[in-house]
């Protein structure tokens, strides 16, 4: 049979974000592939080194245009790692709700367009429906639906209201039914299940061997979530249950997705019952002193992975962000091999693939 | 015997110690008899400074002992005075190995045999900074565009000439 290349991207109508992926064919069959990136590539990491600190975390929240406030959040932590400073509390628990809420909204974006691709369009409508509650709760504590620009060095710059508190649990009783039903769709429906299941399945090794992280790792039952493993508050005085499923296929990977996405509803709930008064920030020096610090939060995606070393000046001497879709897309050629051609739309939007995080 | 050079609340921590003495054994074990630093970084990250010659030895032991690892990244740095690869693991703990490399032997081996998703780390490390990974099956550009002949993005005026062509 005869050999076809097919060259996928950079612009291509299946893709959201511009990737390249030149597929090597035989009749129905993919035989290889591979990868080219870059073409989203703004030079963050250098530009931040070109900037003080305080101006960096604009530059930050632009990295990805869907888990922006989690991208500052683990920067901030970083720096303030390196002042060797402590937040205060009700911070702390901000920080955390909009993570939480941003990972609702990843989660719902996400299963819009897995829908959208396996043919049900009525619940890519629903979802993307939904996804806006959670866009109009974003916007009304920060402002900005994708873009928060509540994060600074020492805390945060805004504080929460008894009346938008309400507000939160108000809509959070509307939102967790309507998730409901779509887990129940996703369980037991057999139409998603025939489009899903054994589709693009990883297993405990390939996942291991590659070091992924997040929803598509624990969908293959690696038990690995940032939010538990390193204890931080509030993270470690509320009840967290971290979601994992055995099967590795795509199904696996959007009930991880729902569930986790109820969850972080649950975890919104706890963090406003219990979040303390107090101070929303603390004064930080302009100046970081000389030294290295590591810092690694869970992104809706995954393990999001932040180095910085300073020289000890305003300015940031190396900047390293390691975005959870990197090590995804290392693996992507692998799924890709000896499966049907008309699968691989099912399979690359089971990763939740984020271009613009991965090329910085 | 290899001397350590801790920092002095390191020393007198036994968890961190427990921890680390594999890889004091490991190099002792090897023959390498020179001091090597160890730090302990904010957020309990531990930091090694070992030597290139040993690391590929060293990440080797590491996942054939320990049935829990984790590469999270890694770090390719340009400090002025040397080359710096950073290896960032997550073993139930944050532990980086840190090795240093000069700007005429900017070469160490790959460890993509043990490791298969380090390979896209490496690719990103030697088209920006200029290292050459031994053994990397896949040296295609990733970020750069194809045919890129300006330099080494990532490298700084100091030092060696940032001049590829």
């Amino acid at each position: 049979m005869t050999k076809l290349n097919i060259p996928i991207g950079p612009n291509h109508p299946l893709l959201k974000e511009p990737l390249s992926i030149l597929l090597s064919v035989e009749g129905e069959r993919i035989l290889e592939g591979s990868l080219k990136l870059g073409y989203v590539h703004r030079g963050i990491e250098q530009l931040c080194q070109e900037r003080t600190y305080t101006q960096a975390i604009h530059l930050i929240e632009r990295v990805c245009g869907i888990c922006s406030h989690v991208h500052s959040t683990n920067y901030c932590q970083t720096v303030e790692a390196l002042l060797n400073l402590e937040i205060p509390p009700r911070a702390k628990y901000i920080r955390a709700l909009l993570c939480e809420l941003e990972r609702v909204h990843s989660h719902l974006l996400w299963l819009g367009v897995l829908a959208k691709n396996i043919g049900l369009d009525t619940v890519f409508m629903y979802t993307w429906r939904d996804r806006e509650i959670v866009l109009d709760l974003l916007e009304e504590i920060s402002g900005g639906r994708v873009s928060h620009a509540v994060n600074v060095i020492g805390g945060i710059k805004i504080d929460l209201e008894q009346q938008l508190m309400d507000t939160i649990f108000r809509q959070l009783a509307i939102l967790t039914p309507k998730l409901e039903v779509i887990l129940s769709l996703f369980e037991n429906d057999p139409s998603v299940r025939l489009r899903t299941q054994g589709v693009g399945i990883l297993t405990k090794q390939e996942v291991l061997q590659q070091c992924v992280v997040g929803p598509v790792a624990r969908a293959s039952g690696v038990d690995f979530d940032m939010r538990r493993d390193i204890p931080r508050v509030p993270y470690n005085l509320i009840d967290l249950k971290i979601i994992t499923h055995t099967d590795g296929d795509v199904w696996a990977r959007s009930l991880v997705r729902i569930r986790e996405a109820l969850e972080s509803l649950r975890l919104v709930k706890q963090i406003l019952e219990r979040i303390p008064d107090g101070n929303i920030a603390v004064r930080a020096k302009r100046r970081i002193p000389e030294g290295e610090a590591v810092s690694r939060l869970e992104a809706p995606r995954g393990e999001l992975f932040y180095y910085i070393r300073s020289d000890g000046s305003d300015k940031p001497a190396r900047l390293k962000i390691r975005t959870p879709t990197i090590p995804a897309l290392s693996l992507l050629l692998d799924q890709l091999r000896g499966v049907n051609i008309a699968d691989a739309p099912v399979i690359l939007s089971g990763i939740d693939l984020c271009i613009a995080c991965a090329d910085r | 015997m290899a001397s350590w050079s801790y920092q002095k609340e390191l020393f007198e921590n036994e968890v961190v110690m427990t921890e680390l003495n594999w890889i004091k054994n490991y190099l002792k074990n090897k023959g390498y008899s020179d001091a090597f630093e160890i730090k302990l970084l904010p957020e309990q990250e531990k930091w090694v400074l070992v030597p290139v010659a040993y690391v590929y030895g060293l990440i080797e032991e590491m996942v054939n002992k320990s049935p829990t690892w984790h590469l999270s990244t890694i770090t390719g740095q340009d400090t002025g005075g040397f080359l710096e690869v950073l290896y960032h693991f997550w073993l139930g703990y944050g532990l980086t190995i840190c090795t240093r490399l000069s700007y005429t032997e900017a070469m160490l081996p790959s460890i993509s045999p043990i490791i298969a998703g380090a390979s896209f780390y490496e690719r990103e490390i030697s088209e920006l900074l200029g290292i050459t990974f031994r053994n990397l099956q896949d040296n295609s550009l990733l970020f750069l565009p194809n045919g890129w002949n300006k330099g080494w993005p990532l490298r700084k005026k100091t030092g060696e000439p940032n001049d590829q062509t």
